[in-house]
């Protein structure tokens, strides 16, 4: 489903990516574990044409990105671009829901005004996308109104709407309070298991990782250094860098209530 | 309303604008014969320059006055048709004869060799004199010869002006909008040196000032006719003839008691008894008299503003579009576009639509000059606070739109457009209003819009103070619906996000 190969990916004269390869089946669930600033963000965003690289290769679902350089892209690429973005569906940190439009409507936008889907059959979609998710009773509802669990769970529905064939999880719940973490991730690691998405992950939550993963991941500084079963990552890591990072984070006592 | 119907209205306004008739006189030659088919003689005349050349009727807003204006009626009573004023900024009346505008051009312009090299000039209808103007209580300043080390206002361009250069080591003030004599009054200026006919109306009444010496130089008036109009000219030229011999042109100044080179004199020592008599009925007449003039003022003053922004609104969105998105070459020239309309004066701008560009054959009406001129002035304002609008927009709302499939164009529509114009809409409330007053600018080129009405009634009334109190209120009455009207709209928006 996806295939990176050799991507090379620079902000200016600050080399990141320096040819990293990666394949994810279809319906496979891989999350990105590693310290903030490793790259796991800018690697989703070169998935879907977010982020322009320098070199290598991106294949999503039969369409391959090709890598720009300082280029503009040509009508060629810019349609490529859309082509995977219709079929990746992509859920933020900061859930970037449509603040001028109610839950429904930010629901039914892309599917009506991308697609052409009729408007009552999208939000009967909608609707039961809403009802599995437990948010039927905000469809009218604003985002502002919202708390920030909700407001993801929101986001998730919108990109799903699009009946996309990949999930690309960029950090969901990092901005979320404690308490609300919970319910998000039921929410995906319900889409995952049950609905068999084939979905990257990135994400700090590992009691979740653990349980979801089939592949784990592990980026610092650029690099994948590791990558293995969550069993073989939490109880066997191999790589010094991943040791420090997971005792620094498994050391803080998880909270009840993320298992979902 | 719906965004058709909207959109409909729009394009419907911008093009009733364009649709404006074109000058009456579109094309140049104004024979004789054109004139009597037309039944119109069109002059050019600045009428807020006031009495007692030409000016409003104070009693009858609508009806003109002065002795220019008698000269006019009598010249179109001999064609067969009758007279009609075009008002022009005095400084505009050649430019606006050569442009076709109107027929002749009278207003005080002096017969000099500078002058007949641009146009022709009839036999002269009146001969004037320079007045030393100061204040009652001036005992330096008994003559000209005492001018040099002072202060001295007059006309721009005029043979006062020229005589007080050639006095040598005259500080100069030029106007051209008002006169000199309250700056005498109130002492910003030692001395005014003006035409005997507006010391006559204007400084001899007063008493704040006194005339200093006898009256200096001579020089003539003459009608300003085009080159390429020689028959007009000779016309003219007989009728002044026929209304010097048959004693009307005497009647004609008697009424001011302006008549010849001799009782100038002593007009210019005593006072008019028709000016006393004019300036009296100016002071008594009722405010409301003036209001439909004022009204039609305002009525065009809010139907310019109106299609203006429409404009600058429209291209305002294209240009910032076009700088944030565009490829580098567009958008380097949208810069452009707003750093040259930011960076000249409006001023500067209306008078290269209006008066340069017939020079390569685009010649526009008033109405469409003016819009086109403030519209795109405007357009660089707001094409800047709409780039402001849109990158306030946080960047993550243009990659969720992307990331969901949306099209560029799709998102900036849908998503990025909505999220800044509510962030634009006091700043776009702002410009909207100050186009109201910015408006006024356009009477250069020859519109008579509500703050140029004032001009006009307030010259020849010297009731500055009220009218202005009234036209202040118009103005307010005009900008203060659409603040209101923005407040609740921004309100309403509140409430979707």
């Amino acid at each position: 489903m996806i295939k990176v190969r050799n991507l090379h990916k620079s902000f200016g004269d600050h080399r990141l990516f320096r040819g990293i390869d990666l394949e994810v089946a279809r319906g496979e669930v891989v999350v990105l574990i590693g310290p903030s600033g490793s790259g796991k963000s800018t690697f989703l965003r070169c998935l879907n044409g977010l982020e322009p690289f320098q070199a290598g290769e991106v294949d999503i679902a039969g369409i391959a990105l090709h890598s720009l350089g300082r280029a503009r892209p040509s009508q060629a690429d810019r349609e490529a671009i859309r082509q995977v973005r219709l079929r990746t569906g992509m859920v933020f940190q900061q859930f970037n829901l449509f603040p001028h439009m109610t839950v429904l409507e930010n629901i039914i936008e892309a599917p009506v005004h991308v697609l052409g889907v009729d408007r009552h059959k999208a939000e009967e979609d909608a609707l039961t996308f809403l009802r599995r998710i437990n948010l039927l009773h905000r469809i009218h509802a604003r985002p502002a109104t919202l708390s920030g669990g909700e407001q993801q769970r929101v986001a998730i529905a919108r990109a799903l709407a699009m009946k996309p064939q990949t999930m690309l999880f960029d950090e969901p719940t990092a901005s979320l309070d404690p308490e609300m973490v919970g319910e998000v991730l039921a929410v995906i690691g319900d889409l995952v298991s049950q609905e068999g998405m084939t979905s990257l992950i990135s994400t700090h939550e590992m009691g979740f990782a653990r349980e979801v993963a089939d592949r784990i991941i592990v980026f610092a500084d650029g690099d994948i250094i590791e990558t293995g079963t969550p069993e073989e990552i939490f109880t066997r890591p191999r790589h010094e860098r991943t040791r420090t990072f997971l005792r620094r984070i498994v050391d803080v006592p998880r909270q009840e209530g993320h298992r979902a | 309303m719906p965004a058709r119907t909207r959109w409909s209205a729009l394009v419907l306004l911008c093009l009733a604008a364009i649709a404006a008739p074109p000058d009456l006189n579109a094309s140049p030659r104004a024979t004789l014969q054109a004139i009597k088919e037309r039944g119109i003689l069109l002059w050019g005349c600045d009428i807020s320059g006031g009495a007692p050349l030409a000016f409003v009727d104070p009693k009858d807003p609508a009806a003109l006055l002065g002795f220019e204006a008698d000269i006019a009626g009598a010249i179109a009573k001999e064609l067969g048709v009758r007279s009609q004023v075009v008002q022009t900024d005095w400084d505009s009346l050649v430019p606006g004869l050569e442009r076709g505008n109107y027929d002749m051009a009278m207003n005080g312009l002096e017969i000099t060799p500078e002058r007949e090299k641009r146009v022709l000039l009839s036999r002269p209808y009146y001969v004037y004199t320079l007045q030393l103007v100061v204040r009652k209580d001036e005992e330096r300043i008994k003559s000209i010869a005492d001018l040099p080390g002072r202060k001295v206002g007059t006309m721009a361009g005029t043979s006062a002006d020229s005589l007080l250069k050639k006095i040598g080591n005259v500080e100069i003030s030029a106007y051209s909008q008002t006169w000199p004599f309250d700056d005498v009054a109130l002492g910003r200026i030692d001395a005014a040196f003006m035409d005997t006919p507006i010391t006559a109306y204007y400084a001899k009444p007063d008493a704040r000032l006194k005339y200093a010496g006898p009256p200096e130089g001579k020089g003539y008036y003459g009608i300003a006719i085009r080159r390429s109009d020689p028959e007009l000219k000779t016309f003219i030229d007989t009728v002044i003839e026929k209304l010097l011999r048959s004693g009307d042109l005497k009647t004609i100044y008697d009424k001011w008691g302006l008549w010849d080179k001799a009782q100038a004199d002593l007009a210019a020592y005593g006072t008019p008894e028709a000016s006393r008599k004019l300036r009296a009925e100016s002071a008594d007449a009722p405010l409301a008299s003036f209001l439909p003039l004022l009204l039609k003022g305002a009525g065009i003053t809010i139907a310019l503003s109106i299609a203006s922004m429409a404009l600058a609104i429209a291209l305002g969105i294209i240009i910032s579009v076009t700088r944030l998105y565009g490829p580098p070459a567009l958008s380097a020239a949208a810069t452009a576009y707003i750093e040259v309309y930011r960076g000249t004066p409006l001023l500067i701008q209306l008078f290269i639509i209006y008066y340069g560009l017939p020079n390569i054959g685009i010649v526009l009406s008033p109405v469409v000059a003016a819009i086109i001129g403030l519209g795109m002035n405007y357009a660089a304002y707001e094409a800047e606070v709409y780039r402001g609008g849109i990158e306030a927009v946080p960047r993550g709302q243009m990659e969720a739109a992307l990331s969901v499939g949306m099209p560029r164009t799709l998102a900036l529509r849908r998503i990025v457009f909505p999220q800044a114009f509510r962030v634009s809409l006091p700043a776009v409330t702002n410009d909207f209003i100050a186009l109201f007053k910015d408006s006024s600018i356009v009477s250069v080129i020859a519109m008579v819009e509500l703050t140029k009405t004032y001009s006009i009634l307030a010259a020849t009334t010297l009731r500055y103070f009220e009218l202005g109190i009234i036209v202040a209120l118009l103005y307010f009455g005009m900008s203060y619906p659409l603040s209101v009207l923005a407040r609740s709209l921004e309100k309403k928006l509140k409430g979707r996000t």
